[in-house]
């Protein structure tokens, strides 16, 4: 009877922690998300030095969604950092290279 | 004649895009000039004439090999420089400016036409001559660091430049009228949104009505804002 009753407190100790150790180390996803964000990259046409370069970063600085932005003139491409959370329409982004009084070719990245 | 006049000039130009096809340019010339006639010398320095220009882009063609673009220019020149350096009169400037460039080649045609005294009279009630002038230039960038912020770019210029005589009362004033063509090779460095250029501006053929002076070399520096 004592055996019994010792091997069915060893087995309720084994579920107890083993439930408990569940809930530390489990599947669960941690409660605290990173958002990451986004650098995109894209063609531009027009611009040839670097004096072109502040026109157009100072346009594209207006869009709501953009974080950061650097021209190059030489590579012939704009990079494009999106801020975390937000959503950048690339037609916005074509729409401010154009009023820079440059032409977008292709998003690259 | 034993007369002999060095001249000196800063261009400072400021230049703002109001619109994709709109830039207003703002051109004030410092000048410096040493004359020695009959052996006395004499020094001046002060402002030119203040040009007030826009540029209206009537073309531009923007491709991944080259750019292509063509552009209108109506300038007003104001006659508030020192008397020395002052044209004394209210001057209208159109003009039309091609340019062209191609990786780190970069070449810009320019044919403008000066009416001096459209509205105004100089000195002693003369009509001032006009000028036409036609500018090319060809150049070449070498950028620095890998974000290319800076550049140098060696510039070749050759302009015509002729002057009509003066005229009072219908007639032709003697002793004024030329025609010069420069060639003036030079470099230019940009940094960023500011612009230095320094040229030397050398007479390689010049033709002045009567006993005017012939002029001399004469280096230009220009600082070019853009914002």
């Amino acid at each position: 009877m004592i055996r019994y009753i010792f091997l069915m407190m060893l087995l309720g100790g084994f579920l107890m922690g083993g439930s408990a150790y569940a809930k530390i180390v489990g599947p669960e996803k941690s409660s605290v998300e990173q958002v990451a964000s986004e650098t995109r990259v894209y063609e531009v046409f027009g611009m040839d030095c670097p004096g072109c370069h502040g026109g157009v970063e100072k346009l594209l600085k207006k869009i709501a969604a953009v974080q950061s932005v650097e021209a190059n003139w030489k590579k012939k491409i704009l990079m494009v950092t999106v801020k975390p959370g937000e959503t950048l329409n690339d037609e916005d982004v074509y729409e401010a290279i154009r009023l820079a009084n440059f032409s977008p070719g292709k998003r690259l990245q | 004649m034993g007369r002999t006049v060095d001249r000196y000039t800063v261009n400072t130009v400021i230049a703002y895009g109001v619109r994709r096809n709109i830039t207003l340019i703002l051109k004030q010339p410092i000048m410096h000039q040493e004359m020695i006639m009959a052996g006395s010398k004499s020094t001046n320095t002060g402002l030119s004439d203040l040009l007030f220009s826009t540029k209206y882009g009537i073309y531009r063609r923007n491709t991944p090999q080259y750019t292509l673009g063509i552009s209108a220019i109506l300038g007003l020149e104001f006659p508030t420089g020192m008397n020395v350096f002052s044209k004394d009169t209210w001057n209208m400037h159109p003009g039309v400016y091609v340019s062209w460039r191609s990786g780190n080649w970069g070449s810009d045609f320019n044919i403008a036409y000066a009416w001096n005294g459209f509205a105004d009279k100089g000195r002693g009630g003369m009509n001032p001559g006009h000028q036409v002038s036609l500018d090319v230039s060809l150049a070449h960038q070498f950028s620095f660091g890998a974000k290319a912020r800076k550049t140098v770019a060696p510039v070749l210029e050759v302009s015509y430049k002729h002057i009509f005589a003066d005229r009072l009362q219908g007639q032709t004033v003697a002793n004024t009228g030329e025609s010069v063509l420069y060639i003036s090779p030079g470099v230019k460095v940009t940094l960023s949104s500011l612009i230095l250029e320094l040229l030397v501006q050398i007479p390689a053929w010049q033709d002045q009505e009567g006993t005017q002076l012939k002029r001399s070399i004469a280096p230009m520096v220009g600082l070019r804002y853009m914002f």
